[in-house]
């Protein structure tokens, strides 16, 4: 009963989507390969008609060429150069009646002999072949051609070749006067006359109809295309029982273990119910990392150093402050968080981060000292946190510009050796007492020459999702304009004194949300011109691409700005 | 933004000092060296270090680098470069050479990608001079904007369509607008050792606000950088080609 109840709001969703895809996976797929068995049988088909036409065309052709250089000098040999016998001289006559007989049992194979001006009517070009013969005549070295032709409807295949007058031909074919009048007695005086050696006789040609066996190739891809479909829809079913019973049963009994205290809520929750389960285990999360932040102890001694109190907290370690046991010289330590040191993935980026403090040089980063096995000793930083100083009030404005000139110098700088920062938040920035800007954190960076291990580890958004950029919340990392959303919220924050978004506890699809609708900063201060608005909406744009691409471009039009308006 | 690109140093520290000081007259925001900190000159380590002082700079590697790490072997080159490498890999102080180790052989910064011969085969050091290997290169990068070097000549190649490019070489200092929409190999030509008959330092400077190429061409005293080639006793063929940008 527990399990039905949980099942209710979201797991239909997640099982509906599950169906569908799979139906529409199934759908196309059998649509596919229907139209693939289509197109084979048709390329088979038109291959095997190609071939035999081919060959009935080139037997035709052999006859042809036997009278011409065998049958009809040899006749002419017994009775005389005068006389003319249809029946065993003409090549046409002799090949037209050939096929003829053949056409008695094989009605499939049509043979034609066309020509323009034929002595015999019957072989008169239709309208198709004349276009045939003016294609042969264009180029003379064309001796072939093969296709599909439509006529009354049907699809036939077609071979053909052309066929030019030797000058024994011209016997026949040259003044109807010196023609042998038994070939004028039987055809007339009228066709078949006034050519030259070398002229375009007819054209050979064997034509198959095709329209029968394509239309049963369609009716066998439609046939099959109904298997498919049938098969598909059974397989679906199968599946659909197999889910409900190997994971949407289970996920459920998972679900009811889990959210047992937040009933109230799941009923408005907009995701399936894996989305449940990853937001509490996400509140898990945060519960077991609090609890062990509180249990951990402070250390005291760390090699010559003695540590005092915590400055600030980053992603990855704690800020501490401490001095030197012999030179009484003060110092900051940086020292990853215990969960931190423990997991080999975080490790990594805790390795990252110590590297960049040690190899980058900075006037806003702290200088390094030396490392002490997992501890990184900078010198001190000393000075407020740039939170404190936005904390309900806007910035003040005579600090508006040095600060941001000192952290878009920062930015670039990092940017331009290939490291984004990722996380810019105003609590990872101290504001010294002359105003030096100091980075204490860098614990989700990533530089292009190095893996990234959130993303190698496909860990998703890490990080404050109020100051995170859409893509990085979407899960894309390593792109500087991250950053230059980041210094956007932070412009916002210091011009208006308020947060852009409210700082409540979201989805990342709600972040996602807010984030699309930008609240203008002349809402929270009306006195703020309109070019300082857009350069803080560009450089919040939710698209990447609408956004300033280059830190160098913000700072170069906040600068101007500031001297237009004296900021 | 404003990018400085410039290549081809080889050890000629005269003319890189040059090209530096005439770019700080520019409002560079960021510059990218695109190889050949040394060989040919006589001043390789005094180029990588200062190569490594400029603010905002990024380095790529070129085959003269590798050379001088024998990552490949320098007899594949002309005998008056394996010469000049040879002799530089004694001059390379540790910590140069670590950094030259170090450098990758490409760049991809949103539409832009930068190596030091051309994108398809990076390690292959060939010649991108003709369209044969400019659509090759094209093909094998998404970016709109390749910038390369290597030739030691400027050198602007635009894509028409698929099948064909526009190729314009670049003489004297020149500002190019590439505001429409076309594919472009634009090649910074040389610092140290410019090949198109000018001997002056040749780099350009991208304004990505602007969309505008600007070429500049440095005069430096080449003389000098010939005399301490001379002195070094490297061959005085790279002192000669100096003298007349050949």
């Amino acid at each position: 009963m527990k399990i039905k109840r949980h099942g209710q709001g979201a797991t239909t969703n997640l099982k509906k989507r599950f169906f569908l895809w799979s139906a529409l996976i199934l759908l196309s797929g059998g649509l596919l390969l229907s139209v693939l068995s289509f197109w084979n049988t048709r390329r088979l088909l038109m291959a095997d008609a190609m071939t035999k036409s081919e060959v009935i065309l080139r037997e035709v052709e052999a006859i042809r060429s036997y009278v011409k250089e065998e049958l009809r000098p040899k006749m002419v040999e017994l009775h005389g150069k005068d006389t003319l016998i249809i029946e065993a001289m003409s090549t046409t006559y002799i090949s037209t009646t050939i096929m003829a007989r053949f056409a008695e049992t094989m009605p499939d194979y049509i043979y034609r002999r066309a020509s323009l001006n034929p002595h015999n009517p019957r072989n008169l070009a239709d309208p198709f072949e004349e276009e045939m013969f003016d294609w042969f005549e264009e180029d003379s070295s064309r001796l072939f051609w093969q296709g599909v032709v439509k006529k009354n409807g049907d699809s036939f295949f077609i071979s053909m070749v052309p066929d030019y007058f030797a000058p024994a031909c011209i016997r026949c074919h040259g003044t109807a006067e010196e023609a042998p009048h038994e070939l004028t007695d039987r055809y007339g005086m009228i066709g078949g006359f006034r050519f030259k050696a070398g002229d375009l006789a007819g054209i050979n040609s064997v034509s198959i109809p095709v329209s029968t066996s394509l239309r049963e190739a369609w009716q066998g891809s439609i046939v099959f295309f109904i298997i498919t479909l049938s098969g598909s829809l059974a397989l679906l079913w199968l599946l659909n029982l197999l889910f409900q019973r190997l994971v949407i049963e289970r996920l459920g009994e998972m679900l009811s273990i889990v959210s047992a205290k937040k009933k109230e809520d799941r009923v408005h929750s907009p995701g399936d119910e894996l989305d449940v389960l990853q937001a509490s285990l996400g509140s898990l999360k945060r519960y077991v990392r609090s609890a062990r932040k509180g249990s951990s102890l402070q250390p005291n001694f760390i090699d010559n150093y003695v540590v005092t109190q915590p400055i600030s907290a980053g992603s990855m370690s704690w800020l501490y402050e401490g001095y030197a046991v012999q030179s009484k010289e003060k110092v900051s330590l940086k020292i990853g968080f215990d969960e931190v040191l423990q997991n080999p993935l975080y490790r990594a980026c805790l390795e990252t981060e110590m590297q960049l403090f040690e190899n980058m040089s900075h006037p806003c980063l702290p200088q390094f000292l030396e490392r002490v096995g997992d501890v990184l000793v900078l010198k001190r930083i000393q000075g407020r946190s740039l939170f404190s100083l936005l904390h309900k009030e806007r910035l003040d404005q005579q600090l508006l510009l040095p600060v941001f000139s000192q952290l878009f110098d920062l930015i670039s700088s990092l940017h331009a050796a290939g490291i984004v920062h990722h996380d810019l938040r105003p609590q990872i920035f101290l504001v010294t007492e002359t105003e030096q800007v100091r980075l204490t954190d860098m614990g989700l960076a990533a530089s292009d020459q190095q893996p990234d291990p959130i993303m190698a580890a496909g860990l998703g958004p890490q990080g404050d999702l109020l100051y995170m950029a859409p893509e990085l919340i979407k899960g894309k990392r390593g792109d500087p304009r991250s950053d230059i959303y980041g210094l956007g919220v932070l412009l916002y924050l210091a011009a208006t004194g308020h947060l852009p978004f409210s700082d409540e506890r979201r989805s990342p699809q709600k972040w996602l949300q807010q984030k699309e609708q930008l609240a203008s900063p002349r809402n929270y201060r009306a006195s703020l011109s309109q070019s300082f608005e857009e350069i803080i909406l560009k450089a919040m744009a939710f698209d990447a691409n609408a956004r300033y691409q280059w830190v160098e471009d913000l700072r170069e039009d906040l600068e101007k700005e500031g001297k237009q308006f004296g900021l | 933004m404003r990018l400085m690109v410039f290549s081809d140093i080889h050890g000629n520290l005269e003319a890189l000092q040059s090209v530096v000081k005439d770019a700080a007259k520019h409002n560079v925001h960021r510059s990218i060296c695109l190889g050949d900190l040394v060989g040919y000159g006589p001043f390789p380590n005094e180029c990588v270090e200062l190569v490594r002082s400029l603010k905002n700079c990024r380095c790529l590697a070129g085959n003269h680098d590798v050379a001088a790490l024998w990552e490949t072997s320098p007899y594949g080159m002309s005998s008056s470069a394996k010469e000049a490498i040879l002799w530089t890999m004694e001059q390379l102080s540790d910590e140069n050479k670590k950094y030259l180790a170090e450098l990758p052989d490409r760049l991809d910064l949103f539409n832009m990608t930068f190596v030091h011969a051309n994108p398809y085969n990076p390690r292959g050091w060939r010649y991108v001079m003709d369209q044969k290997y400019a659509l090759r290169s094209f093909s094998a990068t998404r970016c709109r904007y390749l910038f390369i070097g290597h030739s030691h000549r400027p050198l602007l190649i635009t894509r028409k369509h698929f099948f064909s490019i526009d190729l314009q070489t670049v003489s004297g200092p020149r500002e190019i607008r590439v505001k429409d929409k076309k594919r472009r190999i634009i090649n910074c030509g040389s610092v140290g050792q410019p090949r198109d008959k000018d001997p002056r330092s040749c780099y350009l400077i991208f304004d990505t606000r602007k969309q505008v190429l600007e070429f500049y061409r440095v005069p430096y005293d080449a003389e000098k950088t010939a005399q301490a080639i001379r002195s070094a006793h490297l061959p005085s063929a790279l002192s000669r080609r100096l003298l007349k940008g050949i």
